[in-house]
């Protein structure tokens, strides 16, 4: 195993001089030189999940194309992103290139400096393909992953929308339409409950910190902003108030018990049981919902935005990014890698397979990439329908979790009776020096 | 729990009135089974609910009312994790860590154990407990920059290392209790008869306390084969331990209930089967105990 | 009955033998090695983690020598306080649970039954376990709608109950799943206790028709003291910084409802990447369990003097 990694050493130093060589005489030539970094390892970290797999599984094809080697392993959210921060901050990261959670941690890494550059690379004919071009992410992509100087600092790889999930045969059997705003929905969901029956109109995220994603769409669609233009938080406000009573009313009245412990994982296996009605949640369930061997309700399952609140109608949305760690060696392969992760082929996978929603048009608006969708036509509709009310489902900040942790436990407080405007006053007193004290730093 | 159930069989049967025996001796193994059946049965329903788990579709899963035997085993639970990538190689890493780990603490811990019972210098025993107290995840950032500047990452010897924190405090502390009850008898008359201290343990002291060292063992062994902190942060792709790489295995997509039953179930086999074998072990120990108290 | 009672401090008072007649630091060698090594691995993380606690050190961001403020800030802190009611709630119930119910357990294994070496296996089995895993599964069980727990209760007619997801219930129910894990370990160390003791007193006590409860109090239980000591040293220990259970199952919810100081800290050093503070949450958090091992230290001491002064 030491073998292994002198070896591996050794050949980094090698291919780093090989790749500063190649930077200062840029040939001006229309083509990518796709097999320049041939023979270059490369290390990548991901999250697990789909759009991991969806790599891993095609890696093959990249290795065919360019020559390059690569090293990756996925290990489970939570993990990583502590993994990655704890090495990234040792200096001496041992990946080049890194999955990325915009939403937890876009303004942390940007602030610490720990990706490269990558507007450079974009502007050179020689690494880039004619058809990746800026333009062509779509606006919650680029807030993303550009940083207040215009430099993209990532690839967005893949959005997640927020939206509504209904059991069908359930509102069949009630007579109930599927609702549109709010009110409708809050009205659909007590029609839909029968405690008696073990049945319930709505479930949802109701655990600390993972329901602030829920939340977060009801606070938007009640006309909520995040930060003032001094970047004062503004989620203690009026429209949060009347977000807390709609999150209360649901999760209290028409949702089932327990909920105030519920992440999206009991949330699903209440819905695939076919005991809840309606799930607002992340894009990305279809193929579980879908897959007979996990769940009661294929085939049964609506798909639709998240209904309208009284000021306005949004997906709140989430998105992760590839980049590449500003102390790699290998920037320029570490670039290939990147920008084959969000071409359009893989990104195509990714759509078809139901894994994830690219952040890029032309994949998402091409005809013969939505034919091959295997999920059903309505969970695509929704996908469209939803990016077109996109708009970021967190506060742009370093102290997300912290965010996330203390307006989540006033929102899980509320669940037992607790009054939401006091709640909500008392997290943003401890979350305001929290804010204050990393941003100034 | 009243008396009349333990006390037949807490005294010598040949000491009791004989009219007395039978139909006291009968309540009384009624009352013995009862209690073991109470005893025994949350770990045995756990359990077999586990391994009810591991074998079923996700949809037999999440049904309610559960259903305990399903129509279709789910074989291939186990196959993927089986199958999955590396298991030989996780688990390679996991024998030579708590192995390592194991075998370094029962070296220099069996002989503190002794030195700080015949002493009785609890004071250095609470130097040694201070390991055991700091909480593990203070260890981890520091000793992770530490490893990386000595360029062991990449390597299992920082995971054995911190591994001791776990293992060495355990050793210490069972033969610490174990030597406290061993006489003193024996040793006393080696001494005079002119052995030296380390012949004294060597040859009198460590005999005797074979199955306390087992106890200490087994101990050792579960604590850092179990344990997952550590490795989460110290452990690279090849340097994993098997509970972390089962840990990763919990798929956040979907409901994984079955495959991490049956990943749990295949992690905690390699313990379980030494229990079983080193059972003897241990009622040996505990029969010696007995035999010296008697 | 005057039997019972001498016998328990002549037990105490061979203990304590050594001490008198082998005082002599010649065993200092033996224990030097394992001191050796202790140190070396908790001495540097040590200093370090004292160093990071007088520093405001967010990771990324340059670092500060603030001096002690991260100290002040956790006496105003309202989540730390919580934390410390959180984890002391949860310890109590932790190390009295299976103290008791190890102890009964030892009593029953000390009996001979067929089948007794394999039943004992099957006992320990919880404490053997991969405690993520078992969490996990836990979990699954405690769920209010699909959980087996409450199947379980409705077959005995005892309304559904929301366990680890209602505030009131989330600490019990976590002692509960510790509890399961860790009586066996209590077991297996009264159960040394037990073999070692002679049976002399018991016949004594037999012949003094001395009832189960009269020999389980006056004979038993002194002589396992040391062990029962012992066992609640390492359960207290082991408790207090309980932290695969409570995230693996709640994560400190719902709410903060089940948020100790471990699970606290490490929020503050992982997810919000404070190691500054998170560090001086280390730093009180260890003098809390310092604090803790020496308040029991301190009650056996008492014990053993007034066990000896009793004989004497």
């Amino acid at each position: 195993m030491a073998n292994h990694n002198i070896s591996r050493r050794t050949l980094l130093t090698g291919t780093a001089a090989a790749g500063a060589l190649s930077l200062t005489g840029l040939p001006a030539r229309a083509e990518v030189n796709w097999k320049k970094y041939a023979g270059t390892k490369l290390e990548v970290i991901l999250a697990k999940g789909p759009r991991g797999d969806n790599l891993q599984k095609n890696i093959k094809e990249f290795t065919e194309l360019t020559g390059i080697q690569v090293e990756s392993e996925q290990i489970p959210e939570q993990q990583q992103r502590q993994k990655v921060v704890i090495e990234l901050t040792s200096g001496r990261p041992s990946f080049d290139v890194v999955h990325l959670s915009y939403h937890v941690q876009k303004r942390q890494f940007e602030k610490a400096g720990w990706l490269a550059d990558m507007t450079p690379f974009m502007k050179d004919p020689a690494l880039t393909a004619p058809d990746l071009v800026e333009s062509d992410f779509s606006a919650a992509g680029l807030q993303y992953a550009k940083n207040d100087k215009g430099q993209m600092l990532s690839l967005p790889w893949s959005v997640d929308y927020f939206i509504l999930y209904y059991n069908k045969e359930l509102f069949q059997k009630k007579g109930v339409a599927v609702p549109k705003t709010f009110d409708e929905m809050v009205a659909a969901a007590e029609k839909l409950t029968d405690a008696k029956d073990g049945t319930y109109g709505f479930v949802g995220r109701g655990l600390r910190n993972a329901n602030m994603t829920l939340w977060t769409n009801f606070f938007l669609n009640y006309g909520g902003e995040f930060l003032d233009a001094k970047g004062n938080i503004l989620t203690d406000g009026p429209e949060a108030i009347a977000a807390t009573k709609l999150y209360q009313t649901l999760l209290t009245k028409v949702a089932p018990p327990g909920v105030a412990g519920f992440n999206w994982m009991e949330s699903m296996a209440s819905f695939t049981q076919g005991r809840s009605a309606m799930w607002i949640d992340g894009v990305g369930w279809a193929p579980p919902l879908e897959d007979p061997a996990a769940s009661r309700v294929v085939g049964k399952v609506g798909y639709t935005v998240v209904p309208a609140g009284p000021k306005g109608q949004y997906s709140a949305t989430y998105g992760d990014g590839i980049g590449i760690a500003a102390a790699s060696k290998n920037k320029e392969a570490a670039y290939l890698l990147c920008q084959w992760v969000v071409s359009k082929k893989q990104g195509a996978r990714l759509l078809q397979a139901g894994g994830g929603v690219p952040f890029r048009n032309s994949i998402l608006n091409d005809a013969e990439v939505q034919s091959g969708v295997k999920m059903p036509k309505e969970w695509l509709q929704s996908v469209i329908d939803s990016a077109k009310i996109s708009k970021l489902g967190l506060p742009v900040v370093i102290p997300v979790a912290e965010f996330r942790d203390l307006v989540g436990a006033a929102l899980t407080s509320t669940l037992s009776g607790a009054d939401p405007a006091t709640e909500l006053k008392k997290a943003h007193e401890q979350y305001r020096p929290i804010l204050e004290r990393s941003e100034k730093a | 729990m009243t008396p009349s159930q333990f006390k037949p069989s807490q005294i010598e049967p040949s000491q009791i009135n004989p009219s007395q025996i039978n139909l006291r001796q009968i309540v009384g193994q009624i009352g013995l089974w009862l209690s073991v059946l109470v005893i025994v049965s949350p770990a045995i329903l756990f359990f077999l609910w586990m391994a009810s788990l591991s074998l079923k579709f996700e949809v037999d899963n999440a049904a309610y009312p559960p259903v305990f035997i399903p129509e279709h085993f789910a074989w291939k639970n186990y196959a993927d994790v089986l199958a999955s990538n590396r298991f030989l190689t996780y688990f390679v890493n996991s024998l030579i860590v708590t192995g390592s780990a194991t075998a370094l603490a029962l070296l220099v811990g069996v002989p503190a154990g002794y030195g700080i019972a015949r002493m009785a210098a609890h004071k250095s025993a609470i130097v040694i407990l201070i390991a055991r107290i700091t909480p593990g995840l203070s260890y981890l950032i520091p000793l992770f920059l530490l490893f990386q500047w000595l360029g062991l990452l990449g390597t299992l010897v920082p995971q054995i290392i911190i591994h001791l924190v776990v293992t060495v405090p355990i050793v210490i502390w069972i033969m610490i209790g174990y030597f406290e009850t061993t006489p003193m008898e024996l040793e006393e008359a080696a001494l005079i008869d002119g052995a030296g201290r380390w012949q004294v343990f060597r040859h009198v002291a460590l005999p005797i306390a074979r199955p306390g060292i087992a106890v200490a063992f087994i101990l050792a062994v579960i604590f850092s084969w179990n344990n997952f902190v550590f490795g989460i942060v110290l452990a690279g792709r090849e340097t994993r331990t098997l509970p972390v790489a089962v840990y990763n295995m919990i798929s956040f997509d979907q409901l994984s209930w079955g495959p991490l039953a049956a990943a749990a179930l295949i992690v905690t086999f390699p313990v379980l089967l030494l229990t079983v074998l080193a059972q003897r072990q241990i009622v040996a120990g505990l029969t010696a105990g007995a035999v010296k108290g008697g | 009955m005057s039997a019972l009672t001498q016998s328990a401090p002549a037990a105490a008072q061979s203990d304590a033998a050594p001490e008198k007649e082998l005082r002599p630091p010649s065993y200092w060698p033996f224990v030097v090695p394992a001191l050796v090594v202790v140190l070396a691995i908790i001495i540097f993380p040590w200093v370090f983690t004292i160093w990071m606690s007088l520093n405001e050190w967010k990771v990324g961001a340059p670092t500060t020598f603030v001096g002690i403020s991260n100290y002040l800030r956790l006496t105003s802190d309202p989540r730390f306080l919580e934390a410390v009611g959180h984890t002391m709630v949860y310890t109590v119930l932790s190390v009295v649970l299976p103290l008791i119910l190890g102890t009964l357990s030892a009593v029953v294994f000390h009996q001979k039954f067929a089948g007794r070496g394999f039943l004992r296996g099957i006992f320990i089995m919880p404490m053997m376990a991969t405690p993520v895993a078992i969490a996990l599964v836990w979990t699954m069980m405690f769920h209010p709608q699909l959980g087996v727990l409450n199947y379980l209760l409705s077959l005995v007619g005892i309304p559904a109950q929301l366990w680890v997801f209602h505030p009131a219930t989330v600490i019990p129910s976590l002692v509960l799943v510790e509890t399961w894990q860790w009586t066996p370990l209590v077991m297996l160390i009264v159960l040394g206790g037990l073999a070692a003791i002679p049976t002399e007193p018991y016949e004594s006590a037999q012949i003094d028709g001395a009832s189960f409860w009269q020999v389980f109090r006056f004979i038993t239980l002194p002589l396992i003291m040391p062990f029962l000591f012992i066992a609640g040293m390492i359960r207290m220990i082991d408790a207090v910084k309980s932290f695969d259970i409570i995230f693996a199952i709640t994560q400190g919810g719902p709410g903060s409802a089940s948020e100790t100081i471990n699970i606290y800290l490490y929020s503050v050093a992982f997810t919000y990447y404070d190691l500054g503070y998170g560090s001086a949450i280390a730093v009180v958090f260890f003098l809390l369990i310092v604090a803790l091992a020496a308040v029991m230290l301190y009650a056996r001491q008492r014990m053993l003097w007034t066990e000896i002064a009793r004989g004497a």
